[in-house]
């Protein structure tokens, strides 16, 4: 699903965000991407959502090679992604049902589809009830499954999300988990970067470890665990 | 682009006109102001080329006679031009009579003219000229020999004016483009602004649009028709303003006689130029809009790549 090869980042006028990245992530995975504060994960996630294009090497996602992109392929690309961010990212002026809708209206999908999908996801995320109310009114907890729920109203086959449990308590933050490994269940391949190692502990998978925006090490969590020992 | 996207554009103008109405009414008001004067360069230059016209078809010229100038010396004058080659009727206009169609020109304001002496316009001919003999040399020539009667004191003939004129109607010209081209470049970058603005208010909606794959013209889309959307306004209200404008000055003015007769009524903007008005303003709102949106894009683009 997803190759880097020899991925470096350098933002000017010469910081090194990350350097000669090189690894693979399989079709249906759900991988952590660890590591502290600067090491590079959220630039290796904007990587692979072509926020960002890499200073050298290439990456292949769904065997398409990203690297260089002109804007219409991009949006194209993205279309087959679903976002989730620490910061939200809800527009407090639209209603929590329109908030997730927007996601496919604006890939063409009709307004009455749209809001019907939404609508089913909010159901599956115990929100139907607030589907009316304005993002403000909700609890973080609620913001962030809405914020899920529109990653998810275009199917994507790639999640990418950055600290998406960061602002929200142990319960809220185990079923915005749950929900991941659901959306994996159903084929889908989610990447979530993280420097919470008890997310990581408690949610045994792939972790992958950043240092100084290089490949620290790439493991399954029993030999993550070995090795803090 | 499918039905489904062109509603959501749709829906997108119609939220963003109701967040920013009145930003979008002073920028609309900006826009009429512009095409108003430069509307108002058009309906001089068309009522100066109407007026040209008429002159261009009389070939006639007029002889201003001394006031001193006895019957018997008058009528030997009037015999004298009645007799040249080139001359096919010549109207003796009396001071009694200048003074009746002064009178008559000026209508409801006659009583402007109370407590001036009656005399005080002077006696003229009217000479209008053989068919054969209306080229403009041959006007030129005899003007010339009427002026060199001393009971003549001026003479004026059409083609005069016509020259004249022909000079102020390209003078306006000249002043509609560099007067009406500065102000629809500063209306430019004001429509342009209001763009930008009503950007940054929607720029978390845009960089959602962005993450989740929306195209750059479905974001582009809405700002650009509301773009189009102040310029067709501006220039509604601007065509509106130069009508009632037309309008009052078309009631207020006495009926022209004299040289300014051939314009006969005030015209106002045919439909053709009426289009012009509004495809400038159509025009100068989508060119604002594409070309602040590109720049603002660029910008912002550049700057969320390098945090």
């Amino acid at each position: 699903m997803i190759q880097l090869f020899h991925v470096s980042k350098t933002y000017p006028p010469s910081y090194r965000a990350l350097t000669d990245i090189n690894l693979e992530i399989k079709p249906g995975e759900l991988v952590f991407i660890a590591g502290p504060s600067g090491a590079g994960k959220s630039t290796l996630l904007k990587l692979l959502f072509r926020e960002e294009e890499p200073s050298e090497g290439q990456i292949l996602i769904d065997g398409k090679n990203v690297t260089r992109l002109s804007s219409h392929q991009v949006a194209r690309f993205r279309r087959k992604i679903g976002l989730v961010f620490q910061a939200v990212k809800l527009l407090p002026y639209l209603t929590v049902l329109d908030n997730v809708a927007l996601a496919a209206e604006v890939i063409g999908t009709s307004k009455k589809a749209s809001r019907a999908k939404a609508y089913q996801l909010l159901g599956e995320l115990g929100l139907k009830e607030r589907h009316d109310s304005k993002p403000l009114s909700l609890s973080g907890g609620e913001q962030q499954q809405v914020a899920i729920a529109r990653a998810l109203v275009n199917d994507p086959m790639l999640v990418l999300a950055d600290e998406p449990t960061g602002n929200l308590d142990a319960d809220v933050a185990a079923e915005t988990m749950r929900l991941l490994f659901e959306i994996r269940d159903k084929g889908a391949t989610i990447v979530v970067a993280t420097h919470d190692l008890n997310l990581i502990n408690r949610y045994g998978s792939r972790v992958i470890l950043l240092e100084r925006g290089a490949l620290a090490d790439d493991l399954k969590l029993a030999s993550c665990r070995e090795s803090r020992k | 682009m499918s039905l489904a996207l062109v509603g959501f554009v749709l829906r997108r103008v119609g939220l963003n006109l109701r967040q920013l109405f009145w930003t979008y009414v002073l920028t609309c008001g900006i826009v009429a102001m512009t095409l108003f004067v430069f509307g108002t360069f058009i309906l001089v230059e068309i009522n100066l080329e109407h007026l040209l016209k008429g002159w261009g078809k009389q070939v006639q010229l007029n002889a201003y006679l001394d006031k001193n100038l006895d019957p018997g010396a008058l009528q030997d004058l009037l015999k004298r031009v009645e007799t040249l080659p080139e001359v096919e009727r010549v109207r003796h206009i009396s001071q009694e009579q200048a003074w009746r169609d002064f009178q008559t020109a000026l209508g409801a304001q006659s009583g402007l003219l109370e407590g001036l002496p009656r005399d005080v316009l002077p006696a003229s001919f009217e000479i209008s000229l053989k068919s054969a003999q209306r080229d403009g040399s041959v006007v030129e020539k005899l003007a010339e020999r009427l002026r060199k009667e001393k009971a003549i004191t001026i003479v004026e003939y059409p083609q005069e004016w016509v020259e004249r004129l022909g000079l102020i109607v390209l003078a306006v010209e000249w002043a509609k483009w560099i007067f009406g081209g500065a102000l629809l470049l500063a209306t430019f970058f004001i429509v342009g602004s209001t763009v930008k603005l009503a950007m940054l208010a929607r720029k978390d909606e845009v960089e959602i649009m962005q993450l989740v794959g929306a195209s750059e013209e479905l974001i582009q889309a809405p700002f650009v028709i509301e773009g189009m959307i102040q310029g067709v306004v501006g220039g509604m209200i601007a065509v509106t303003l130069l009508w009632l404008a037309y309008l009052s000055l078309r009631n207020e003015m006495p009926s022209l006689g004299g040289f300014l007769a051939p314009l006969g009524q005030l015209q106002f903007l045919d439909l053709n130029r009426i289009a012009l008005l509004l495809t400038v303003g159509w025009l100068l709102g989508a060119a604002a809009s594409v070309i602040s949106l590109r720049r603002f894009l660029k910008t912002w683009n550049t700057s969320r790549g390098e945090r």
